[in-house]
């Protein structure tokens, strides 16, 4: 066995964050800071109109007077938010490319190396029916699929070409579910914001393919802050997917988005999330802040939003994806699965808020800590008074693997109708040692038990996720686990 | 100026002290709370309870002499009475175990344990010696005057065992009044090896009655701890309940029921932590949430890195039975230990719609069978009462229909 443990040593010493490359790609940047100038900077970049600008100095305005939250389970040393770039974009970008061919070939190979498909006749080879927005630093540099996803009367582009083609649908609903002032990194996000996905999947419409969007941070000194927003009209259904990653540096990157989701009547919404940015190395130097402000308001009757996020990645993980049940018989769903190794610190969770009548929600949450990870589940389950009816489900379960992490759960409940029916369940424990000796016996080495252990403890969520995701999804929990145990 | 009553009513005290030192670390603390103030509603811990309006308020100290009905006392125990926080010896039936512990140290840096701390009035000291055991429980009933109308009262109690000592002790507040009355009691419990406590808190205030408690206990190696918190009141209430298992071995339950009524606040905040190897906790807390009610439980367990083995478990259950009312519950788990057994679990729902059915099927009226099924939600807290003169109390007070013929109906239920 001590041979076995030190094999697995020596592997994980080589293992390497797989998407920590840099791609070297000439970039234009802003200065560091942010100020009034910087907003109008970035805006005009973005030739946007007049209306989006106050909306960003309004927001911008707010951000000044308000002060970071420091409720969250995690620690870290003061962000300077005048060291940050608010915008980068490659220059082989700036007059825009009209296809896919005209993209530099760089960011192509960049986004190879990781294993996402611009080409759209290769992912016709392939299993893969996805449509792909892909996001690098600040600015989106091709989205596949447009022709066929047009056809079926979707839209489906970078933010800042729906602001352009769409406003009257952007000016609709932008701010309509993250209000400008929500919290502060969603303020400062508002703000800032560069780039992120823009969704319409027009009424009755069954969004013919699986859309993804793919976000990297590149630039050294840059932060992201991208924002996404869905609308789904009546009986509209949409699967969206989104992928992150960022490049291994010693110091810590900014990430701030806010998404919004929008579901009318019978309208559906499903968001996935495979969240793998830079973590920090095992010192817990570098990694990626992640602060990000995730929203769904069941507008209509009986639509239906469901969260589904794998967060393997990031140093720090602030994140709270939520649901607004304000249609009778809506349905909110969230899954997560959160691992925390090294130094990693997660404070995640989710709220349901019941406004409607009828209004169900089921949550489940299994959070694994290994290392000297930290790992909160926090959640707010809210009933109204006009709630009547309101079912909710929660399970949230720990796993700990090792002596010096930690697994922590802060669950609100807060009820006002006497029709309600709530339930919420945790359990912490470590891997149990019956099964671990189990496998043993069976020939299997302890690394590869453990993660088919945590495998089946995951499966619940994995199951949500769409096939390609679950699997890569699997491989990513392997990979973060290791060295978790022995 | 905010607060100004509370300076005055400490100026009235600190006069009457002369110059000593008690005076002078009472003032320390009067500033301390002055400084601090009452916890805002902006702080996690007071989220739900809004002590704003506090401060504000004119609470003078209360007067000598003040007389109350003394309710007939329980079988089998030592009674200890306090009127208007002052201890009245000629209707107890000891005069043991009171001490005046106001000038030691207080817990935290909390605005509340200062004020009451700067204010503090004799209250319960027990100190039980190793091996020694209290042969009948002590009963400690705290009433109000009727001629105490908008004052306040302050109490710190202690108890302290020796390795292997035992006792029970039973607090009940049962101020009586329709006014405004706001009264903080703090008690530091400190077991030592083997000891074991038993402590029911009972809380029967009326209506205007603000009532501030606040229990810190800490436990030595292989000492049991076993608590029960009874809130049947309509005052604005609020409890901490703070356990430290300190050495490995040691047990702690904390149960309670919370039965408030129409327009109480009641908020049960309790803390258990595990900071060594081997210890266990219950904690198992039920309500039953009426008619322009609001309760609130927050129950935080925290296991420190090292105390492995740990094995804790909390449960709430909450039934809502009005549009007017609410729940707010909050079980924290904080765990930095990795070969431990932690379970929490939170529920709010109505009465079993088919168990009602049942009943009346077989000929119960609709409010009785009602009253049968919350009585059966309570049993599971109230079968933690082991003392049966008190338990007997305690179902006077929640008043369920109490008939051998229904009780093997309910177990037919279950």
């Amino acid at each position: 066995m001590a041979a076995n443990l030190s094999d697995v040593r020596q592997l994980v010493r080589n293992q390497k964050y797989s998407a920590g490359f840099i791609t070297d790609i000439e970039a234009e940047k802003v200065p560091p800071g942010l100020s009034e100038d910087v907003i109008r900077l970035i805006s005009a970049k973005k030739l946007e109109p007049e209306w989006l600008l106050e909306f960003r100095l309004k927001a911008y305005r707010r951000w000044l007077t308000m002060t970071e939250p420091k409720w969250a389970h995690v620690q870290f040393p003061p962000i300077d938010y005048q060291s940050i770039s608010y915008y980068s974009q490659p220059k082989s970008h700036l007059d825009g490319p009209k296809s896919l061919d005209e993209v530099d070939p760089k960011l192509l190979e960049t986004y190879k190396k990781l294993g996402i498909p611009l080409k759209e006749q290769e992912m016709l080879a392939g299993v893969q029916n996805v449509a792909v927005d892909v996001v690098f630093d600040s600015v989106s540099v091709a989205t596949t699929f447009k022709k066929k996803l047009a056809e079926a009367g979707v839209i489906f582009c970078p933010l800042s070409e729906a602001v352009r083609e769409r406003p009257d649908l952007v000016q609709k609903y932008l701010g309509s579910v993250v209000p400008f002032a929500d919290n502060f990194y969603a303020a400062l996000n508002t703000a800032v914001f560069t780039e992120g996905s823009f969704v319409y999947i027009p009424k009755g419409v069954r969004c013919p393919m699986e859309l993804s969007t793919y976000f990297r941070i590149n630039e050294r000194n840059t932060g992201q802050f991208e924002r996404t927003l869905i609308i789904a009209e009546e009986g509209a259904y949409v699967s969206y997917l989104e992928g992150c990653t960022a490049p291994q540096r010693d110091e810590n990157q900014l990430h701030a988005a806010v998404v919004e989701l929008v579901a009318l009547d019978d309208a559906q919404i499903k968001y996935s999330t495979v969240q793998n940015w830079y973590p920090g190395d095992e010192e817990g130097r570098g990694g990626i802040y992640n602060f990000v402000t995730k929203r769904g308001d069941c507008r209509g009757a009986r639509s239906k939003i469901s969260w589904t996020q794998v967060e393997t990645g990031s140093a720090i993980t602030w994140k709270y994806p939520s649901c607004i049940l304000r249609g009778d018989d809506s349905v909110g769903e969230f899954y997560s699965v959160a691992l925390t190794n090294h130094r990693q610190q997660a404070d995640t969770g989710t709220k349901m808020i019941h406004v409607g009548k009828n209004t169900k929600s089921t949550i489940v949450s299994k959070g694994i800590s290994a290392g000297r990870g930290q790992q909160s589940y926090r959640g707010l389950v809210r009933v109204l008074e006009g709630a009547d009816n309101a079912r909710n489900y929660t399970q949230c379960d720990s796993l700990l693997i090792g002596d010096q992490c930690g697994a922590h759960t802060f669950p609100y409940t807060e009820v006002r109708n006497p029709s309600a029916r709530l339930e919420h369940e945790a359990t912490t424990s470590k891997i149990a040692e019956d099964q671990l000796y189990y496998c043993r016996a069976r020939g299997i080495s302890e690394e590869e038990a453990v993660s088919m252990i945590v495998n089946g403890f995951c499966k619940e969520v994995f199951k949500e996720l769409p096939m390609e995701f679950a699997v890569e999804a699997q491989k990513l929990l392997q990979v973060s686990l290791e060295g978790a145990v022995g | 100026m905010k607060l100004e009553a509370y300076r005055k009513a400490f100026e009235q005290l600190a006069a009457g002290l002369g110059d000593t030192p008690s005076r002078d670390s009472r003032r320390a603390q009067f500033e301390r709370f002055a400084a601090v103030g009452f916890p805002s509603k902006r702080e996690e811990d007071w989220r739900y309870t809004d002590l704003a309006s506090l401060s504000e308020k004119q609470f003078a100290l209360p007067a000598d002499g003040g007389d109350a009905l003394i309710p007939q006392a329980l079988a089998d125990s030592q009674q200890l009475v306090f009127v208007d926080g002052r201890f009245d010896a000629a209707r107890s039936s000891t005069q043991q175990h009171i001490g005046n512990i106001a000038t030691t140290e207080t817990a935290d840096d909390d605005g509340l344990a200062a004020l009451n701390a700067a204010f503090a009035s004799p209250g319960l000291d027990l100190q039980l010696a190793a091996g020694q055991v209290l042969a009948q429980p002590l009963h400690l009933l705290f009433l109000g005057s009727g001629s105490a109308t908008g004052t306040m009262t302050h109490q710190r109690h202690r108890i302290v065992l020796g390795s292997g000592a035992s006792a029970s002790v039973i607090l009940e507040f049962a101020r009586d009044s329709a006014d405004e009355r706001l009264a903080t009691h703090t008690l530091s419990i400190e077991l030592g090896a083997n000891a074991s406590l038993r402590l029911y808190r009972l809380q029967r205030e009326s209506a205007g009655a603000t009532l501030l408690t606040r229990i810190d206990a800490r436990l030595d190696r292989d000492s049991r701890l076993r608590a029960l918190c009874l809130d049947a009141g309509g005052g604005f209430v609020r409890h901490d309940c703070n356990v430290t298992l300190a050495a490995p071995g040691c047990e702690a339950e904390v149960h309670g029921l919370y039965v408030p009524q129409p327009r109480a606040h009641v908020d049960n905040h309790t803390r258990i932590v595990h900071a060594a190897p081997h210890g266990r906790s219950r904690e198992h807390f039920r309500g039953i949430v009426g008619e322009r009610t609001r309760a609130v439980f927050s129950g935080k367990v925290v296991v420190q890195p090292g105390a492995q083995k740990t094995d804790s478990e909390q449960r709430i259950a909450n039934l809502l039975l009005s549009k007017r009312a609410e729940v707010n519950a909050k079980p924290d788990l904080e765990i930095y230990a990795d070969d431990v057994k932690c379970a929490h679990g939170a529920t709010v729902g109505q009465l079993d719609e088919t168990a009602l059915a049942y009943l009346r099927s077989r000929g119960i009226d609709a409010a009785t069978a009602k009253a049968l099924l919350l009585r059966a939600f309570a049993l599971e807290i109230l079968d933690h009462v082991e003392f049966a003169p008190l338990r007997r109390h305690i179902e006077d007070i929640l008043d369920f229909p109490d008939d051998p013929e229904l009780d093997r109906l309910i177990e037919a239920i279950a």
